[in-house]
């Protein structure tokens, strides 16, 4: 078994590209998901590449949030509202000794339906940076980077570098919930996370709303967005219509029928706190 | 690989992917980092790894190559103690004691960061250390006691 943790990343390119190894950064999903007796050629442990860790403002207004950076440190980091569901759900990733190790492109790559990363970061419209030796950079957004359970639109020498987010038009507010069988340590039966921005009204003028675990990939509801624009969120009633996209599945976590009314109701709860009218719930 | 382990920088020839928790344990004979569960689930191996509490069974030895690890051995001594030991000792923490090192190791680190934890702040960081014997009020005044103690150092 070889372990490379190469230090730049032209040399992590060219590892990747040669042959079948496994990208590694935390380990927190790798180390547990390994089965004894199949091992890969070679692990590439990305987590000392210069520039791969670490949050930083771009000249255009994006923020650059690097492939290896811890959700703790995601925490820890100075960041607008906008970034307050995400950090949110940084802090409900396993424990903290979880989290101290565990990446954020690390859990975009393992595309678990119930990443608790993924919906926070499709309410922000964010993009995956993709780098490899032979093309160069490109850029997918997040909602087509994750295809289907456990998998993604990586190409086999390919690795992730960064996550990009777009500045936001106007004020907003964010907020994310989780559902889990107790408070703490859980993979979540099904999570919410909205993106709000009022009018001078108080009536909805931008809204963005993201379910996971809720259908094989996380994804954003268009039609209840569609509908909440120009509505006073005090006055908000989610229904069956809303919903229709979601295909949850039963599982030892719950039944489906469980799953849909708790979206309904995370969803309620998400976007009134996005929206500030429910101080209650701030913890 | 070198590793530096409660201060002193340690030779060890080992698998790249053999988990720091047998390096520390087998390799270097520090016991007092415990085996839990192996699967990221209970927090017993917690040990420091630059400055943050880690799970030592999730953690390669390559990954650990270069770093600074501290385990219980390190934080402190019988003679002079760290201040959550100290604590720990006071509020007669531990039932079966299998979880202590971990739970000290991780309530060390949450020292550092948030010197003075409210009740809610210390279930949450310490959610990821289990203690089957249940011991967790006593887990959490022996926090909250060793807070107080470094505050008036």
């Amino acid at each position: 078994m070889s372990y490379h943790n190469p230090t730049d990343l032209p040399s992590a390119l060219e590892l990747i590209a040669q042959g079948d190894g496994k990208v590694v950064a935390g380990g927190t999903d790798v180390y547990p998901s390994a089965q004894p007796g199949s091992a890969p050629d070679f692990y590439l442990d990305v987590t000392r590449i210069a520039g791969l860790s670490g949050i930083s403002e771009e000249a255009d207004g994006h923020i650059r949030i690097g492939a290896a950076t811890t959700w703790s440190a995601l925490v820890a980091a100075p960041l607008p509202p906008a970034f307050d569901a995400l950090k949110h759900a940084a802090l409900e990733v396993g424990s903290v000794q979880i989290q101290n190790a565990g990446t954020i492109a690390g859990n975009l790559c393992n595309a678990s339906p119930a990443a608790d990363g993924v919906p926070p970061l499709l309410i922000l419209d964010a993009q995956v940076e993709l780098a490899s030796a032979a093309r160069g950079y490109r850029l997918l957004p997040l909602a087509e980077f994750i295809k289907g359970v456990r998998l993604t639109g990586l190409a086999p020498d390919e690795l992730v570098t960064g996550i990009l987010v777009p500045p936001q038009p106007y004020p907003v507010g964010t907020a994310f919930e989780k559902l889990g069988s107790r408070r703490y340590l859980v993979i979540s039966i099904t999570m919410v996370a909205a993106l709000i921005g009022l009018d001078a009204r108080g009536h909805i003028a931008e809204a963005r709303v993201a379910v996971g675990a809720a259908s094989p990939v996380a994804q954003r509801l268009v039609g209840l967005e569609r509908r909440l624009l120009g509505t006073n969120p005090a006055k908000l009633v989610i229904g069956g219509g809303d919903l229709a996209r979601l295909s949850p599945i039963d599982d030892v976590r719950g039944p489906a029928d469980y799953r849909l009314e708790a979206v309904a109701e995370q969803c309620a709860r998400a976007i009134r706190r996005a929206a500030r009218i429910d101080r209650a719930a701030h913890e | 690989m070198k590793i530096t382990v409660n201060g002193d920088i340690r030779d060890v020839d080992v698998e790249a992917d053999m988990p720091l928790l047998w390096v520390l344990r087998d390799e270097l004979g520090l016991k007092g980092t415990k085996y839990g569960c192996g699967i990221a689930q209970c927090g017993a191996c917690t040990v420091h790894m630059d400055g943050l509490a880690v799970r030592s069974c999730q953690v390669t030895a390559a990954s650990a190559d270069g770093a600074e690890i501290v385990t219980i051995e390190g934080l402190g001594t019988p003679a002079a103690m760290h201040a959550v030991q100290e604590a720990w000792v006071e509020e007669q923490v531990a039932q079966c004691g299998y979880c202590q090192s971990g739970q000290i190791m991780q309530a060390a680190a949450m020292l550092d960061l948030n010197p003075e934890p409210s009740d809610s702040d210390i279930d949450a960081v310490m959610s990821g250390n289990l203690c089957r014997c249940g011991t967790y009020p006593r887990i959490r005044a022996a926090i909250k006691s060793a807070a107080t103690k470094l505050q008036e150092a």
